[in-house]
């Protein structure tokens, strides 16, 4: 199979289904994170506990 | 995640935040292949405090009060980090207002529409949210008359150009 259509397979998931695979993604990089290869945080947070000073949405 | 947006949906019942959207990475999972991410970006509308300001402290004081972990940026809902973000703008707050009722797993909740997700990482403007914009357009996820209306409405479409003319052109 070729890459987009793998892409336009996985898109055409119902969301419950995307859910679960992102739910894998998030476990996968938590436990490389863990392992030490990387970081979980991103470097770019503007909210400071109870205040909002600007978005940074991933 | 259903734990986490029941959290949410609580918090909407008890008036600590008003209406909500999905956005970000996971927002736009629901109309592209699925992104590595390590948190849920809710979009919120916050009551307004008495000096005007628009704070996130309730929702900390609430969520705290009920086992709720602050993590940076994030709390934790239903293992999930959520980052609420208080609708600072007019597209935000259309993206929030024009937002896509859902149900995940039995679970109401709102996800933006494709137009506003390319729209608010166009002007966030890092490279993933320009990857993200990209996998919207090859994919044909994205209705390209209403990009331009919000664009437009938005103040968007000089930045659009320049994106056009950096990563679009030949291509579509």
């Amino acid at each position: 199979m070729t890459k987009p259509k793998l892409r336009a397979r996985l898109a055409a998931l119902s969301f419950s289904e995307k859910v679960k695979i992102l739910e894998k993604l998030r476990e996968r990089s938590l436990a490389i994170a863990a392992a030490g290869l990387r970081s979980t945080r991103r470097g770019s947070g503007k909210v400071i506990e109870g205040k909002v000073v600007q978005k940074d949405a991933e | 995640m259903k734990a986490t947006l029941e959290a949410i949906n609580q918090m909407q019942a008890d008036g600590v935040i008003g209406k909500y959207a999905i956005g970000g990475a996971v927002g736009a999972t629901f109309y592209l292949e699925p992104a590595a991410t390590v948190d849920l970006d809710v979009f919120v509308t916050l009551p307004v405090t008495r000096g005007g300001l628009l704070s996130l402290q309730g929702i900390y004081d609430y969520l705290k009060t009920r086992g709720g972990k602050v993590e940076d940026e994030y709390i934790v809902l239903g293992g999930w980090p959520v980052q609420f973000l208080p609708s600072g703008n007019d597209l935000e707050q259309e993206a929030i207002a024009e937002s896509v009722a859902i149900a995940l797993e039995g679970v109401n909740t709102w996800v933006m529409k494709p137009e506003h997700l390319v729209a608010i990482a166009l002007r966030t403007g890092r490279s993933k949210d320009h990857i993200r914009i990209l996998q919207f357009t090859e994919q044909g996820a994205v209705d390209r008359k209403k990009l331009t209306d919000v664009l437009n409405r938005h103040g968007l479409t000089s930045k659009w150009e320049q994106f056009e003319r950096k990563y679009l052109e030949g291509h579509l």
